[in-house]
């Protein structure tokens, strides 16, 4: 597996991870009589320990195979990560007009910013996916 | 517009060269060993260029290395 698939496999699961702030949300707004409270602090824990885990991670990648590390992406790793930005672009832009489309149903600024992040979050895991996918079957 | 494929040598070729691995042609050509297995199993074509200096690592011809069949 090269430097650049294992790379995008960690960004893939640390990106799920942050799946978590969204179960959160999900939770709160599915449980009737929960009080709505602002999960900034969680939002931010959750950003801290996604920056930290991928520098952690990377480095440790890094110096276990310091050569692919330095080498720069090459065609077919660039056709690659410029394939999986098409489905993600899509992804982010039906999320966004939907995100929109919420404010029309008296969703709060909150909820815009929410249904944003999640169209975001929904399109990274999409680019990351498809590299995966396609660095799996060699293309 | 006829159909077809690209075909390649490049394992015969690398086998000739004193079993060259794929890694060696990889750094010779300047790419990542896992393009080089890619393109030596037909699944990904490379660009001109890429082809041109594989053709120049083995000092073949161009189409020595890389052939295009009709379906």
């Amino acid at each position: 597996m090269s430097f650049r698939e294992k790379s995008a496999w960690i960004t893939f699961v640390l990106l799920i991870g942050f799946g978590a702030y969204f179960g959160e949300l999900a939770r709160e707004w599915l449980t009737p009589g929960e009080p709505h409270i602002n999960h900034l602090r969680l939002f931010l824990a959750l950003i801290i320990a996604i920056v930290v885990l991928e520098v952690v991670t990377h480095v440790v990648l890094a110096l276990r195979s310091p050569q692919d590390a330095k080498a720069p992406l090459d065609e077919r790793e660039r056709l690659i990560a410029l394939r999986a930005t098409r489905p993600a672009f899509y992804v982010l832009l039906v999320g966004a007009f939907l995100s929109i489309g919420t404010m029309h149903l008296g969703a709060s600024t909150l909820m815009l910013a929410h249904c944003v992040l999640l169209a975001i979050w929904i399109a990274e895991l999409t680019r990351f996916g498809t590299q995966i996918y396609q660095y799996r079957r060699g293309q | 517009m006829s159909t077809g494929a690209i075909h390649n040598n490049i394992r015969r070729l690398r086998f000739e060269h004193e079993e060259m691995t794929q890694q060696v042609l990889a750094e010779r050509v300047g790419v990542t060993r896992q393009t080089v297995n890619a393109i030596e199993l037909g699944k990904y074509s490379p660009s001109l260029e890429v082809a041109f200096r594989i053709a120049v690592v083995f000092a073949r011809p161009l189409e020595e290395v890389f052939q295009y069949r009709r379906a």
